[in-house]
């Protein structure tokens, strides 16, 4: 068997995995022709998640949600940094805080519920808005991380996701309502934010509406 | 409608009946469609099928021929004889003037 080939199974679900390497062995294909036939069993396996609209919605989530969030931890920090200086009220702050957290967990929470398989891609929809601003950050008086602020968030949002895909419809629903009512408190100054609870209605819209089967057997 | 590929690996399951899994099908593709069958070509479209409820499959048994790994066994289910008959009778009416069904010589265009 070819060592490559195997190493690229890595790429395969681990059930894939066992039987095309037993495929190749029994079929007697070795070398670069066994590494082709992994690679194009992935590269089909990747572009028939595709054909779906679940990863269309989620990649287009992931780079437009950190576009806006990327100005949100901006303002954070630039509102943080007034807050010591003792120009603006706690309150304020905290408004913002919360709905950073809680615009970045929901927007992560969504994508990586939508596309589980295809997380790599939406990962890097969202990192190359990351790096063009990092790296075009000017502001001397604050760190250029602090655009990041809201990745922590969004990757947790992204990795409980992927285990969960739904909120129960309680949670959601609870949690889109305090999230719309911190914003009508903290006033709602940028328009576009309002496009940050997309993922919120999102998750009510498709929440579980029965207890999880899983609890009635345990039961 | 069942593609051409998913049609004729359809045909090659339920030709095998019990012994069908990953290598045998494309073997078996292979030797009577005549038609080279890549193991990704293979497997996307078993995942297709199985998603729409046309077979079923499951970890069979490993062998030593293998390297001590199992295969891939393959079922076509009721619903998956439903669509191939029906793809199989549309190719039979669409065909049933055509110079190479009825063994006429063909019109040159």
């Amino acid at each position: 068997m070819s060592s490559l080939a195997e190493m690229a199974t890595i790429l395969l679900a681990p059930t894939d995995r066992d039987v095309v390497l037993g495929d190749l062995e029994e079929t007697g294909v070795i070398g670069w022709s066994a590494l082709g036939s992994v690679l194009g069993l992935v590269m089909r396996q990747q572009m028939e998640l595709w054909r779906a609209w679940q990863p269309w919605v989620a990649s287009s989530m992931a780079f437009a949600g950190s576009l806006l969030l990327l100005g949100v931890s901006f303002g954070l920090s630039v509102n943080s940094r007034h807050l010591l200086r003792g120009e603006r009220g706690y309150g304020s702050v905290l408004c913002e805080a919360l709905l950073m957290l809680s615009w970045a967990w929901t927007s992560g929470f969504v994508v990586g519920s939508l596309s589980g398989k295809t997380r790599w891609v939406s990962g890097i929809l969202c990192a190359i808005p990351c790096l063009s601003c990092v790296l075009r950050f000017h502001d001397t008086s604050l760190s250029r991380l602090c655009v990041l602020l809201f990745l922590l968030p969004a990757v947790i949002g992204a990795v409980q996701g992927v285990r969960r895909a739904r909120l129960s419809h309680r949670t959601a629903l609870t949690l889109a309502i305090a999230m719309t009512a911190l914003m009508l408190v903290w006033g709602g100054r940028y328009m576009w934010n309002w496009f940050l609870f997309l993922p919120a209605w999102w998750l009510v819209a498709h929440a579980e509406r029965s207890e999880p089967s899983n609890k009635k057997v345990a039961g | 409608m069942l593609g051409e590929f998913e049609y004729v690996l359809i045909t090659a399951a339920a030709g095998l009946g019990e012994s069908a899994y990953g290598a045998a099908i494309r073997e078996e593709i292979e030797k009577v469609a005549g038609r080279n069958c890549s193991i990704g070509a293979l497997y996307t479209t078993i995942e297709r099928l199985e998603k729409k409820g046309l077979l079923k499959t499951w970890m069979g048994e490993a062998t030593a021929q293998r390297g001590g790994r199992a295969k891939r066994m393959v079922r076509v289910t009721p619903k998956g004889v439903h669509a191939a008959k029906e793809f199989y009778e549309a190719m039979m009416r669409v065909s049933r003037n055509a110079s190479w069904a009825t063994s006429k010589p063909g019109r040159a265009s």
